[in-house]
């Protein structure tokens, strides 16, 4: 038993544990579909069936296999994703610095960050299109837009978050205002930043997909509602779903890595934990 | 110890139930269609099947006549109207399951495209074979024209010349792809295209079919030519069905004439050259489709492809459409020059302000059949 | 005597302190700001700034005129779209809120679970709206019940994730000293959770709130795209884009803006009631 109990002290035990228990659902269910329904692929396919699709080397469409279209498609998807998250995580935390350094201005805009967020895309789009003429700016710019709101948010919540104590301590110290945002504000509020990046991140991969719709010339979104009407194999379908949610995992994942690379803080309990862990 | 390993026991236990359950969702009544329709009714029995008006009135009561909606509906408003029927229909969501699992009885589908998915087996197919039949909308009266070519009206009197150059080479690549349509699919496919192969061939035979024919049956020798006629039918179902939300643009739809939305000097003038050659105003254009890349589109992908567009001066970017922005939108506000949309869709844009028109029409027939099942439909 | 030599307090300073006008500016600010973009708007100044003209962006008394004239039609459609947003934002929060407490009691298996829950949140709503959909066709035999089910499921699934995530820290991330009291009470897991990590999360829950509200209205209406059952101000704004009628688009996404405005309102001044209890 205590043996049990040592596997699950490791956060990643008890991962694949849930992991085990979600396929064993899947296939539950994918059982009970397999023998009720007449096209159960449409469904609920078995997870064997759709690695089964992952490599197999049937030609889909346009001479590819089922995973070349998904990851032709997921290319451009994927680019425009990055491009988008880089220009609303910038654009996030300039907003929540100038928000931090005026109240009048987080009182005016605050509120309206959050509407932005509601006109959905397709209001915004052929507007942004009208602005830029360019269908594959204005996707980034959508992007950018619906990833912007957590970084501002959650940074402009870290900037809040300082203690009263440290702030009078630098008021002791005599510093320079400029001082006080490189040496206090900034650093504390870089945790915060980054769970702002971690919901942003896969929020950005979602817009790209949903943004790819604007027009039919490729990308995840097209071949997802493409696959859904079964021009071609149904389990490009199911790959592009498993691979879109493996990719918004995975950019959350990525936003820790490099948090923990940046900010010195996690680097410094990272070494205390291993040090630790070696005595 | 013991006690935490019974928790944790039990939390899995309940979260692979509220999974099950879940997922137990898609199935718990699917007893309800027991046979597999492809397998058992081998051979399909029609005498044994309603008529057309008994079917429509029966998938009506129930509530089971679906269709896209967006503006592909008005044919459908129009066919239950005939039978005095309540214009209601459900939701079709671009896939054929409500079909496969009977949530819909009759269900919209193109002939060049749905239809075959119905039919046949290939991958995506759901292979009913020969166990469905079909309500052709050309054949109840209530057809309305399908794909077109448009551009604005501003466009057309700038560049008079390009918009002939670019129907004459347009025209001539479908008129190849018409009379063969395998090497059509062919290159479609090679083009980039969305679909599978097989999907594709299938798709460029029946596509053939609604540009050669006219909604009477007969055969079409002019290939893109603005039927009048036809125009007019469309044209009149559209004014009876078409709802706006927007008085002022309902108004001003219902005072459209033909005149309006469609311009035949255009197609008069590349029909009747015997060279092509025009001195056209801007040699680099686009053409945005109504949908992704398909056999749909045949004809500007054999034109792309055998050269018909560099023969008269042009450079033709070929875009995809089926996007959010349509192609309406697309070419009102100048990021393409020319699009495919259906009639029906343009006259409604241009009451709502845009300023579009017609110059070719390139399926002479509608494609839209309500399909359904044997089955369903057996008469008493 | 050094009180009296300290600079008397600008008038800035003296508002900035006052309470009272604080609250009035929290209001007045943003409503001053919407007036400004609403005064360009109509004066087309707006329009020649993103080079578009009043037929992408329609002048204010025509969206107003066809708001009036469909008045209950989007109503019709606001009642849709708001009782998947309450009832998916509501039970998703209330799961998302069991699971950080089970997390937090049981860390072992709890964490993992938390990482998995927290991958649905990146999965895109567009890959899970379709397969929902799917799931979802025996639930009912009337198509506006089953298409509202998937969309609750949907909205249900995105604000679990969020919440689950924000309240696992709420619980779990205590002041030390509190800790430390605990443990010299001797306390029960029962009593620290219920009088130290249940009262510590609920500014965590506003937290994960704040995103969460947009986000399901948000969520709320993208899956009305991809929905069975054609209702819903997403719908409209949709079909009327694809209709090429602008201003009808324009009326259904004022009254998005509107349900995002009155909801983050409603948010808002549940907030400073609850969180005045705790401060």
């Amino acid at each position: 038993m205590k043996r049990i109990n040592k596997i699950f002290d490791k956060k990643w035990a008890s991962t694949v544990l849930w992991i085990l228990l979600l396929v064993a659902a899947w296939e539950i269910g994918a059982f009970v579909v397999s023998i009720t329904k007449r096209s159960p692929e449409n469904i609920l396919p078995h997870l064997y069936q759709i690695i089964a699709a992952a490599f197999s080397t049937n030609k889909v469409s346009s001479g590819m296999t089922a995973t070349m279209v998904v990851l032709t498609s997921a290319r451009a998807t994927i680019l425009r994703a990055l491009l988008g998250f880089a220009l609303g995580t910038a654009a996030g935390f300039l907003l929540a610095l100038l928000m931090k350094l005026s109240g009048i201005c987080e009182k005016m805009l605050f509120p309206y960050l959050m509407l932005i967020q509601l006109i959905p895309v397709l209001g915004l789009a052929p507007i942004i299109l009208s602005i830029t003429g360019d269908i594959n700016k204005s996707r980034i710019i959508i992007a950018a837009i619906l990833s912007f709101y957590p970084v501002a948010t959650n940074t402009l919540a870290g900037f809040k978050s300082v203690d009263k104590d440290k702030y009078d301590l630098m008021y002791t110290y005599a510093a320079k205002k400029h001082t006080i945002y490189t040496k206090v504000l900034i650093p504390s509020a870089i945790p915060y930043f980054f769970t702002g990046t971690k919901i942003a991140a896969p929020m950005a991969i979602t817009a790209s997909i949903l943004v790819d719709t604007l027009q039919g010339d490729g990308g995840l979104g097209c071949m997802l509602s493409q696959s859904l009407k079964h021009a071609m194999s149904i389990y490009v379908f199911w790959l592009i779903v498993f691979f879109s949610a493996f990719v918004g995992i995975f950019s959350s994942y990525l936003m820790n890595w490099i948090e923990a690379l940046v900010s010195p803080e996690k680097r410094g309990m990272r070494k205390a934990k291993k040090m630790k862990g070696g005595n | 110890m013991k006690k935490r390993t019974l928790k944790l026991m039990s939390m899995s236990l309940a979260a692979v139930m509220t999974f099950a359950m879940m997922a137990g969702c898609g199935s718990s009544s699917g007893e309800a269609k027991s046979d597999t329709p492809a397998g058992t009714q081998s051979a399909a029995d029609t005498s044994a099947v309603m008529s057309n008006e008994e079917i429509i009135k029966k998938a009506a009561g129930e509530g089971k006549v679906s269709n896209w909606g967006i503006g592909n509906e008005y044919e459908i408003l129009a066919l239950l109207a005939k039978y005095g029927l309540p214009t209601e229909y459900l939701s079709e969501d671009f896939t054929m399951d409500a079909f496969d699992d009977d949530s819909s009885t009759l269900a919209s589908a193109m002939t060049y495209n749905e239809l075959g998915l119905v039919k046949n087996d290939y991958d995506g197919g759901y292979g009913y074979g020969d166990t469905v039949g079909y309500i052709d909308m050309n054949d109840e009266g209530v057809a309305m024209l399908e794909d077109n070519i448009f551009c604005k009206k501003s466009f057309a009197a700038e560049n008079p010349e390009t918009v002939k150059a670019f129907l004459y080479a347009s025209l001539k690549g479908w008129e190849y792809a018409v009379a063969n349509p395998e090497e059509a699919a062919q290159i479609v496919y090679e083009a980039g295209s969305s679909v599978s192969q097989d999907h594709q061939s299938y798709m460029a035979s029946e596509v053939a079919k609604l540009v050669s024919t006219d909604m009477n049956g007969n055969t079409v020798t002019e290939v893109g030519k603005i039927d009048d006629e036809a125009m007019q039918q469309t044209l009149d179902i559209a004014k009876q069905y078409v709802t706006l939300d927007d008085s002022a643009a309902q108004d001003a739809f219902s005072k459209l004439t033909l005149d309006d939305i469609r311009d035949t000097s255009f197609y008069e003038a590349a029909a009747g050259s015997s060279d092509g050659k025009f001195n056209v105003e801007k040699s680099e254009v686009s053409i945005q489709l109504k949908w992704l890349p398909q056999a749909q589109f045949m004809g500007y992908y054999v034109a792309d492809a055998k050269g018909y567009y560099d023969e008269v001066g042009l450079k033709v970017n070929i875009v995809s459409g089926g996007g959010d922005i349509s192609e309406t939108t697309a070419v009102n506000n100048g990021t393409v020059d020319f699009g495919v949309t259906w009639p029906t869709n343009m006259a409604v844009a241009d009451a709502g302000g845009m300023d579009l028109v017609e110059v070719a029409q390139i399926y002479q027939r509608s494609g839209m059949t309500l399909v359904y099942k044997y089955d369903n439909f057996k008469a008493e | 005597m050094a009180q009296k030599r300290k600079r008397p307090k600008s008038l800035y300073r003296r508002m900035q302190e006052n309470a009272k006008v604080q609250a009035a500016a929290t209001i007045i600010l943003p409503v001053l700001l919407g007036i400004i973009i609403l005064v360009l708007w109509q004066t087309q100044v707006l329009h020649h700034w993103f080079k578009t003209d009043t037929f992408t962006l329609p002048l204010l008394g025509r969206i107003k005129t066809i708001f009036m004239e469909n008045i209950g039609k989007i109503w019709e459609n606001v009642v849709a779209t708001m009782i998947v947003a309450l009832v998916g934002l509501a039970i998703g929060s209330l799961l998302g809120y069991g699971v950080a407490i089970l997390a937090a009691l049981f860390p072992r298996a709890g964490r993992g679970g938390l990482s998995v829950i927290g991958a649905f949140a990146s999965i895109p709503v567009v890959a899970l709206a379709p397969v929902m959909n799917n799931w979802t066709k025996d639930v009912s035999n009337d198509a506006s019940t089953r298409s509202m089910v998937a969309k609750i499921l949907v909205v249900m699934l995105i604000a679990a994730a969020n919440m689950s995530l924000n309240a696992y820290r709420g619980l779990t991330e205590l002041k030390p000293y509190a800790k430390d009291l605990m443990a010299t009470y001797a306390a029960k897991k029962r009593t620290t959770l219920l009088k130290l990590q249940l009262p510590n999360s609920v500014p965590y829950i506003f937290v994960a709130l704040k995103v969460s509200v947009p986000a399901s209205i948000m969520t709320a209406i993208v899956s009305e795209y991809f929905a069975e059952y054609i209702i819903g101000v997403g719908r409209q704004i949709r079909e009327n884009i694809v209709l090429a009628q602008y201003p009808t688009a324009w009326a259904y996404i004022a009254t998005a803006c509107l349900l995002g405005i009155v909801s983050y309102v409603v948010l808002m001044i549940v907030q400073s009631i609850l969180l005045r209890r705790y401060h």
